[in-house]
């Protein structure tokens, strides 16, 4: 139960990290609040040459926005456990009984909370924008549940890249090159009918894919299990490989 | 008293084949207040790495408070205190919130460590800033406050990793005194790694020096500088051109004396006892005529000891001297 408890006072840490630091969180969400709302106006008239899933393009695009989100957080996770093995915090907590996992469960269940609560405002704003989710109250927390769980699993890459660079610069860099090529090679932001048959086929691979498109017909169509259990799939392989990164490193930072 | 940290044969061999420690051997006795010395990169840090569970060793035996390092770490954990030699603080936490959040890791219940934290924020004075975030303290507060996170479960032993150094003056007279306090009141056992030989001489009762992963020389600091063979008592004359070797003549016949030498002063003669030898120097003087204008008595430092063993001095900057008495003009 001490596993328990200490996952909950470092997730409780970070949490506190995060709200003091207000200004952090206000810039991570800057970009997918753009995104929302200029982009899907400068896109607007794409509905006009092209069937959309939810009739407009800003709900087309909700679901591919709060993926990018996501994704962006997701690849900053790794900056705080270099500040942490930078400054010795980390260290520090290894020299107290503290158990191990707990160091890793609470800066992933953070960040699964602040990706749901970012999801959450992005929602809201798309909300007040004119798009809403078919699914209802049930379709949201599925929403949310994707979200984290896609959150936590590409949290992985920048954690294990974290603590085998040890550099917040290399995470960084690396985070900002993998964001657009992923992105943009999926069904994210665009649909799949409008794109060059090679890209077409890059992105049935792009795991980014299936998680957009899942979260899409919670908001546009409806349970589409069919669509939706895949995407858990394709998430949770995804985890099993960044997060069994994220361990073995973690194993050889803390022994 | 009995030994509770005990190191026999230590080796750490890093992956790239540094030999960091190289068979190292020696004892801390429990409520000692214990000084590990060295140069950078000696080995100092590695060794304390080792002790606090942090690396593991690749030979040798380490016991600490009866549990061995290597089976034993989920307990050692539970009854030391670290201080490492950066200063890990949370700014995002206020002071008071690091050191419980520490208390939760130390596993104590909820309602001891509230009354815990108070007492360990009067220690270390810092009541008044308790509820600000960390980051806007100076970095002697910080010290304190990281201090006082290390101790928020009494541990038996504290290691402590330079806990001073880049202080001012002022925070490391004020660290020494809450670690002598804890040393003598509570009976906290503490490895103390420092640059400072001033402080190690001040604070410790026993030392080990170590250089290049080997152990060069230890005991207690008065022991390590009376190795060093003789006081040293430097002379002034009023007229040395004329007098010094006069002087030196009847100096010489004294018992005790080692060696004298032409100096800046004038003279400065060596000697096992030198302190009770100089009131015969100054009668002997006085006897004869010569007129001396200075005599200061100086025992060897730490420095010396720390030059003799290791062939170079702790730190460039670090020059201390130990100027005991200071006799004045006398006609």
């Amino acid at each position: 139960m001490t596993l328990l408890s200490d996952t909950g006072y470092i997730f409780v840490r970070y949490l506190k990290k995060l709200i003091r630091n207000p200004i952090l969180l206000f810039f991570s969400l800057f970009q997918p609040i753009i995104f929302l709302v200029l982009f899907t106006q400068l896109l607007s008239k794409f509905s006009s040459l092209i069937v959309l899933p939810g009739g407009s393009y800003l709900e087309f695009a909700t679901a591919g926005i709060l993926l990018q989100n996501a994704f962006g957080s997701a690849l900053q996770s790794g900056n705080s456990i270099v500040a942490d093995i930078d400054s010795g915090y980390l260290q520090k907590m290894l020299v107290t009984p503290v158990k191990r996992p707990a160091i890793l469960l609470g800066r992933l269940t953070s960040d699964a909370f602040r990706v749901v609560v970012q999801s959450a405002i992005i929602l809201g704003l798309a909300y007040a924008l004119g798009a809403f989710v078919t699914t209802g109250v049930v379709g949201i927390l599925l929403i949310f549940f994707t979200i984290a769980f896609f959150g936590l699993a590409w949290s992985g890459i920048s954690l294990a890249l974290g603590m085998r660079t040890r550099s917040s610069e290399t995470v960084f860099a690396i985070g900002g090159f993998l964001t657009f090529p992923l992105l943009f090679l999926s069904t994210a932001l665009f649909p799949i009918s409008f794109m060059p048959s090679w890209v077409q086929d890059i992105s049935m691979f792009n795991p980014i894919s299936y998680a957009v498109n899942a979260i899409r017909v919670l908001m546009t169509t409806g349970y589409d299990w069919g669509t939706i259990l895949p995407a858990w799939g394709v998430i949770g392989l995804v985890a099993v490989i960044t997060l069994g990164a994220t361990l073995y490193q973690f194993r050889k930072v803390v022994s | 008293m009995s030994d509770i940290i005990s190191v026999k044969n230590l080796v750490e061999v890093y992956s790239d084949g540094t030999k960091a420690v190289d068979d190292i051997t020696f004892n801390v006795k429990e409520g000692e207040f214990f000084g590990f010395l060295g140069p950078n990169g000696a080995g100092k840090s590695t060794t304390i790495k080792i002790l606090t569970t942090l690396l593991r060793k690749t030979s040798g035996t380490v016991t600490v408070a009866g549990h061995d390092i290597s089976s034993g770490a989920p307990a050692i954990r539970k009854i030391i205190g670290v201080q490492s030699q950066e200063t890990t603080v949370d700014g995002d936490l206020t002071g008071r919130e690091n050191i419980t959040l520490q208390g939760h890791f130390q596993q104590i219940e909820g309602s001891k460590i509230k009354k815990r934290v108070n007492e360990l924020l009067q220690l270390v004075g810092l009541e008044s800033a308790a509820d600000k975030r960390a980051r806007n303290f100076s970095s002697g507060m910080k010290k304190r406050l990281d201090l006082a996170t290390a101790l928020i479960h009494e541990p038996k032993i504290l290691f402590l990793d330079e806990p001073t150094t880049g202080l001012d003056p002022q925070s490391r007279v004020a660290i020494w005194s809450y670690l002598e306090k804890l040393n003598k009141e509570e009976g906290t056992t503490i490895f103390l790694t420092t640059q400072y030989l001033e402080e190690a001489d001040k604070l410790c009762k026993r030392l080990a020096i170590i250089d290049f992963g080997k152990i060069v020389a230890s005991g207690s600091p008065d022991e390590l500088k009376r190795e060093i063979g003789a006081d040293s008592i430097k002379i002034g004359l009023e007229n040395c051109e004329r007098d010094r070797e006069n002087a030196k003549s009847i100096i010489k016949t004294m018992t005790g004396v080692k060696e004298i030498i032409n100096s800046e002063e004038c003279i400065n003669v060596y000697a096992q006892n030198a302190s009770s030898l100089i009131a015969d120097i100054v009668r002997a003087l006085d006897s004869l005529d010569i007129r001396l204008t200075s005599v200061t008595f100086s025992q060897p430092s730490l420095d010396d000891v720390f030059t003799k063993h290791t062939g170079r001095k702790i730190r460039a900057e670090q020059l201390v001297k130990a100027p005991s008495a200071m006799f004045g003009r006398r006609r």
